[in-house]
């Protein structure tokens, strides 16, 4: 009991300084995260960032070249059998034998869990999965789905996904989002792998962004939200220069079309609605900005400066 | 942006039941040899059942002489004083050289290709993702070679014995017959050790499994050129061959008895470096 407690206390996944080498080629530089008890951490990145060789690391597939790994208090490495006893894990690519049909694939792989696939037609209900044809005939989104239902079906406490929604179509990614949201509300840590940014924004509490091999950022999703602020559209009746716009404090982006000014605004909006009373407004739209923008902007930028990490 | 709406709890599910586990690796790996099984089961009775069908016109024939030659101890690997026995024929027909050089290669191929093929099928990923060391899963292989061996030994045997079911006084001794295939048996552990060996640091099936059958047909080649001349008898200590006389102890009923465990030792030798290897390296993605 003093040890499980001692478990919960520490965070679900801790990596430090995490590098890893292919002989001159570094394809993780110094990862250093903390994933908390409870959380959806999504794990962002161009292809070829490090994704997908910082989830092996973790799950003692390949081994770091230095640097520390420990999930659930277990080392990733030295106490693998306990550290995979309580994970899930969804790779990138599901691949699986084609000649074994769905039934078998499920039945082999909870043999070597050692567990009873509990949640097996909760599951297979819910992503309408195929079970009784070779896994040969699959199509790619049957053969994701597979791969969903082997890493959840013996309720296992943390989840590592990779590219989870990889292949499915928009209803079952909807689908497989609100379960996400499900799994969190039962206590369960999840952390995955996505480029699919809009699926990070609704499901991660926080997210990582990596970009050759170094970590550019790990922020709350909503420290994001504020950074992209709102996208505002104003059509005046009378004229308005740009600069009186641009001059408005956290207004950013102004531009202007037949009359119509666009601009993005992050902060409090009171010093734009107090400088908009001035004018005549024919029409005020505001929208929040989609979080691609700020994501794409870590892609793009060099990492001078690495964010902060917000620790909880 | 629409967000889902879930409670923000919900009840924690029952944890699951405790699974017997048993040998699925073991299992899977059998089920994926099947064909090349299939393949060396036949051969086995297909050779035994021609010898049988033959044996009565071969002993009219009286090939005593050309059997006996050095010629044809060279192709398979045994010199014997007489051949014109039911137990000297099937014995060079079947378990000579050419006992090794195919169903050793079959099983070569299949203890070379079990590893990186789950690595291809991609299955290795997944399934050293759950509560299962390296050194389990390599084991398993293992074990699935060795028991490949030891379905292909049974299948020989009853394929002999089939044989003897059309030929008149075959006088096999069965107690010899045995201990022949013990020893080709020992030539299997070493097939696997060496299939094993080249599976764990190779990422093809084809690839690995051709290189064990590639040294096991080397290992046919030296054992050929050593018997044709003293000057090259060197080449027979270094082979696997020379470790395997199966065909004397079935017509000779004598063999050296530390031969076959030479074999063994370096089949054992060869699987626990791939052991080894298999631990330490990175896997590769399929």
């Amino acid at each position: 009991m003093i040890a499980i407690a001692q478990q919960k206390e520490r965070p679900a996944i801790e990596i430090s300084d995490l590098h890893k080498s292919y002989g001159n080629v570094q394809a993780v530089k110094g990862i250093t995260m903390n994933i908390a008890h409870g959380e959806i951490f999504g794990f962002l990145g161009p292809n070829g960032a490090g994704k997908t060789t910082t989830i092996r690391c973790m799950l003692d597939l390949i081994r770091p070249t230095a640097g520390n790994v420990r999930i659930l208090g277990y080392d990733a490495q030295r106490e693998r059998q306990q550290v995979h006893r309580q994970i899930g894990y969804l790779p990138g690519d599901v691949r699986l034998p084609g000649d074994m049909t769905g039934k078998q694939v499920i039945s082999y792989f909870a043999d070597l869990q050692g567990l009873e696939p509990v949640r097996l037609k909760e599951l297979v209900a819910r992503f309408d999965v195929e079970l009784k044809g070779l896994l040969k005939s699959y199509s790619k989104g049957m053969r994701q789905k597979i791969g969903i239902v082997l890493a959840f079906m013996c309720n296992p406490a943390l989840l590592i996904l990779d590219e989870p929604t990889s292949g499915l179509d928009p209803l079952m990614q909807k689908t497989f989002n609100e379960f996400l949201l499900e799994e969190r509300a039962r206590g369960k840590t999840i952390f995955m792998s996505s480029h699919i940014m809009s699926d990070v924004e609704k499901v991660c509490q926080r997210v990582a962004v990596i970009r050759n091999g170094q970590l550019v950022a790990v922020e709350a999703v909503e420290a994001l939200r504020e950074k992209a602020g709102q996208r505002v559209t104003v059509e005046f009746g009378d004229p308005v220069a740009t600069e009186e716009l641009a001059r408005i404090p956290g207004i950013r982006n102004v531009t202007c079309a037949d009359g119509t000014y666009h601009f993005t605004i992050s902060g409090s909006m009171d010093a734009l609605i107090k400088a908009l009373s001035r004018h005549e407004v024919r029409r005020l739209l505001a929208e929040e900005a989609p979080l691609e923008e700020v994501f794409l902007k870590f892609y793009e930028e060099q990492p001078a400066k690495l964010a902060p990490e917000l620790s909880r | 942006m629409v967000t889902p709406s879930v409670p923000s709890t919900l009840p924690p599910l029952p944890a699951p039941k405790k699974r017997r586990r048993g040998v699925p690796i073991a299992i899977r790996a059998l089920i994926n040899a099947k064909m090349l099984l299939g393949a060396g089961v036949f051969y086995a009775l297909f050779v035994a059942l021609v010898v049988g069908l033959l044996y009565p016109t071969m002993t009219k024939l009286n090939l005593d002489a050309y059997l006996t030659s050095t010629g044809v101890a060279s192709l398979v690997g045994a010199k014997l004083t007489h051949a014109s026995s039911f137990a000297a024929i099937i014995g060079l027909e079947l378990y000579g050289a050419f006992y090794g050089l195919i169903f050793g290669s079959i099983i070569g191929y299949i203890a070379g290709a079990a590893l990186p093929a789950t690595i291809e099928n991609g299955t290795l990923d997944l399934a050293l993702a759950r509560p299962i060391s390296r050194t389990r899963y390599y084991s398993e292989l293992w074990l699935s070679a060795l028991f490949a061996s030891v379905l292909t030994s049974l299948a020989t045997m009853f394929a002999v014995w089939l044989s003897t079911l059309v030929v008149k006084n075959a006088q096999i001794d069965w107690t010899w017959l045995t201990i022949t295939q013990l020893i080709e048996f020992a030539f299997f552990v070493f097939a696997v050790g060496v299939g094993l060996l080249f599976g764990s640091c190779m990422n093809s099936s084809r690839g690995a499994g051709g290189a064990a059958v590639g040294i096991i047909f080397l290992g046919y080649v030296m054992n050929a050129l050593g018997s044709l001349t003293n000057k090259l008898n060197w080449l027979l200590k270094i082979e696997p061959y020379y470790y395997t006389p199966g065909v004397q102890a079935l017509v000779q009923h004598n063999f050296t008895y530390w031969h076959p465990w030479v074999l063994v030792g370096v089949g054992l030798l060869c699987a626990l470096c791939g052991m080894i290897i298999f631990n330490r390296r990175d896997l590769p993605m399929a």
